[in-house]
């Protein structure tokens, strides 16, 4: 009895923790490509959601509104590099972590004057009904298409850096945009390719955890944004794999303190990890080198 | 120093405080014109209410209700020659906010009351502020009992049906209904929970209940939650959870195969905002069979005089549209002022619209007993259940109030509809 509620709260947590490695990822991507702490990637993502949503509901097709949210995402991504982000003076790093707040703003303002500020419940490709032959263990069918998607993500981000010539050019351009410019990298494409990606994996992330809260809100993203930028943090801003791992200890964290200790308790259980993390490895804990300073 | 100092500035306060008071008093006849809020034909009062932000969804169609029934009243004349303006102000349901508003309402907009404040942690924040400065604060939109303290907080009303009363009916009539059950609890993690769960366990005793779980409202996550109302059995779940996690705890355990009767307080048991807000086209199935509680007329009530004129209001003042439990809950709101309004005579002063709902003027709208006397601030006495069946929530059964811990049948039938929905000073 005791073994199967472990073991339930255990599987539950990793299934969202799942989604939050996904949302950090794409803060991670930004940080790698812009050296810029994205505070509106919530907002990006939630309004990806909108049009993905606005799709399905068009053509009750998931899998064309799945393919908006990305292209959405990415061109939200676009919009907000080219037409705010790029003219934020990077002599102070607080300029651009306002800038991204007032965009932010904006985005829930815009979204809730078009869409109101009801709860829309989203469609899912796949049952969330435990599998029967998992019972138990409360995974469902959903939850598989969710890490299956987020696998993918993965792999995809790990070939893109590590293996072709655009990845390359990304992590040059983000290091050293002026070295990188010398050596005929186009450093701003880079940095707005940067953005559109990150803008499209937060805006799958989003669509992939929104149908297993409250539903669509203009402030839906709000709770996730704030545990996927613990875990970027707690894993390195810059680590990938700290991403993941991190997403998924964060998951069956806050599924673990909220299952034996309460509710309440599990939002003050991330914010302790936090802190514990900046007080005794403020680089955080997959973080190799210095160049997250840079 | 700057003690004598702050003393001196003090008794000058003081004083011009007197001289101010003895003017007035010497102008006679006049009262209309030192009234804040009060003019020879407008009266001024404010809300604080979630317009924008995550409460938003499911509450900020009330204030809208409530300024269309002002409108309707202002075009047949107002009340005693008066037109009232209503402000409303968001707060976005966060207590700083709220602080922030209702001063700005009480301070710069010199309103003569305030009605209908939204919330329990929001409203809390302000008791002190409008109790010290005198300012009525008439029908608090929150179960909370803190509001029901005429000694301490003689400025403040309630409204809602207090959570422990609508816990111990609902309790009440689970033992009577499923005497085998096993009875759980599903709360918020707040006095919402805490009063509710009190409630409960005063009629199903202290070990009552065989699981009692808590949401937090900075987690939408409640699997946890839940899957622990499942081990332990449960098949009767009370509920004290405001829309947004009702749908959820409901939602929730569909996946995990619970489907257990609900049983839910009026604060997040209304199946239109459940279905329109959040649950939409699985509410019908997901809440078959759910029992709330609510002491205002329901929309499904066929040949209810109120409904009709409300419906009339909601198409004429209210941009049409579906009228819900909230458009009732807030045109109700607005009866209320206007009765209270007319019975404190024809030059209104805060003290005598207090001295007006304590003298038993305001009858409201609704099913069940108003409980304001110079002893007494609470606002409905008790509640009638309902159930949702083939997606219509409709009442049944007897009318309930709960009274010095024992729930009895209320006989007294509800509000007869008179003078077009119109208060007159009686």
């Amino acid at each position: 009895m005791e073994l199967e509620r472990f073991i339930f709260l255990t599987v539950d947590g990793l299934a969202r923790g799942a989604v939050y490695a996904a949302f950090a990822l794409s803060l991670v991507l930004i940080w790698r490509a812009a050296r810029i702490v994205n505070f509106s990637q919530g907002a990006i993502a939630m309004a990806a959601t909108y049009i993905a949503f606005v799709v399905t509901s068009m053509t009750g097709n998931y899998w064309l509104g799945l393919v908006a949210a990305l292209l959405g995402g990415a061109a939200i991504g676009l919009i907000v590099e080219r037409g705010v982000m790029r003219f934020v003076s990077p002599v102070n790093p607080l300029n651009s972590v306002i800038a991204a707040l007032g965009v932010l703003l904006v985005i829930q303002a815009v979204v809730g004057m078009l869409f109101g500020n009801g709860y829309y419940p989203m469609a899912v490709p796949f049952s969330q009904e435990p599998l029967p032959w998992l019972a138990g263990l409360s995974i469902s069918a959903y939850d598989l298409f969710v890490f299956v998607c987020v696998a993918f993500v993965v792999l995809g981000l790990a070939v893109l850096f590590g293996k072709t010539n655009v990845g390359l050019r990304m992590r040059a351009a983000a290091f050293s945009p002026e070295l990188a410019r010398l050596l005929g990298v186009r450093s701003t494409r880079m940095i707005t390719l940067g953005w559109m990606l990150a803008s499209a994996i937060s805006g799958l992330a989003a669509l992939l955890v929104i149908p297993t809260e409250l539903g669509l809100n203009p402030h839906a993203t709000d709770l996730v944004f704030v545990y996927a930028f613990t875990i970027a943090v707690v894993g390195g801003l810059d680590s990938a794999p700290g991403a993941v791992i991190g997403g998924l200890v964060v998951g069956v964290l806050l599924s673990w303190v909220s299952g034996y200790l309460g509710a309440t308790l599990s939002p003050v259980a991330v914010l302790v990890l936090l802190l514990a993390v900046l007080l005794i490895k403020p680089g955080g804990i997959f973080s190799v080198t210095k160049e997250r300073t840079a | 120093m700057t003690l004598r100092r702050n003393r001196a500035l003090a008794i000058v306060g003081a004083a011009s405080v007197f001289a101010l008071a003895a003017c007035s008093t010497n102008g006679g006849g006049g009262a209309a014109e030192d009234v804040p809020g009060v003019t020879e034909d407008t009266v001024t009062i404010g809300t604080h209410q979630p317009l924008t932000g995550p409460a938003a969804a499911g509450f900020a169609s009330i204030s809208a209700a409530t300024s269309a029934y002002f409108d309707y009243i202002n075009d047949n004349g107002g009340i005693n020659g008066r037109q009232i303006e209503f402000i409303v102000k968001d707060d976005g349901y966060n207590p700083a906010n709220t602080q922030t508003v209702v001063r700005e309402l009480v301070l710069e907009d010199d309103v003569f009351a305030i009605l209908g404040g939204l919330g329990t942690p929001t409203h809390s924040a302000v008791l002190d502020f409008l109790n010290e400065n005198e300012v009525p604060d008439l029908f608090v939109s929150g179960g909370s009992p803190t509001w029901d303290q005429p000694e301490e907080y003689p400025w403040t009303f309630g409204y809602n049906s207090e959570y422990t009363s609508e816990a111990a009916i609902l309790a009440n009539y689970a033992q009577e209904e499923f005497p085998d059950g096993t009875y759980c609890m599903f709360g918020q993690d707040d006095d919402f929970g805490d009063d509710f769960e009190a409630g409960l366990l005063e009629i199903l005793g202290d070990d009552g209940l065989a699981a009692s779980e808590r949401y937090s409202v900075a987690n939408q996550d409640v699997t946890a939650q839940i899957s622990a109302l499942k081990a332990a059995g449960c098949d009767v779940v009370f509920l004290a959870s405001i829309n947004g996690f009702t749908a959820l705890a409901v939602g929730t355990a569909a996946q995990l195969g619970l489907f257990p009767q609900w049983m839910s307080s009026s604060s997040g048991g209304d199946y239109g905002t459940l279905e329109t807000d959040y649950l939409q086209e699985n509410a019908p199935l997901l809440l078959e069979n759910f029992i709330s509680t609510f002491y205002l007329s329901l929309e499904t009530n066929e040949n209810d005089p109120w409904v009709e004129h409300f419906q009339m209001v909601q198409d004429e003042y209210n941009g049409g549209g579906e009228l819900g439990g909230n458009e009732i809950f807030g045109m109700n709101m607005a009866y209320m002022f206007a009765e209270a309004l007319a019975a404190a005579g024809e030059n209104p002063t805060r003290e005598s619209l207090v001295e007006a709902v304590e003298s038993g003027a305001v009858d409201g709208t609704g099913i069940v007993p108003l409980g304001y006397s110079p002893e007494d601030h609470t606002g409905n006495l008790g509640v009638r259940l309902s159930q949702v069946k083939s997606g219509v929530q409709a009442y049944f059964g007897d009318t309930y109030i709960y009274q010095d811990g024992e729930v009895s049948v209320y006989d007294g039938g509800a509000v007869p509809f008179e003078n077009e929905g119109i208060p007159t000073a009686e």
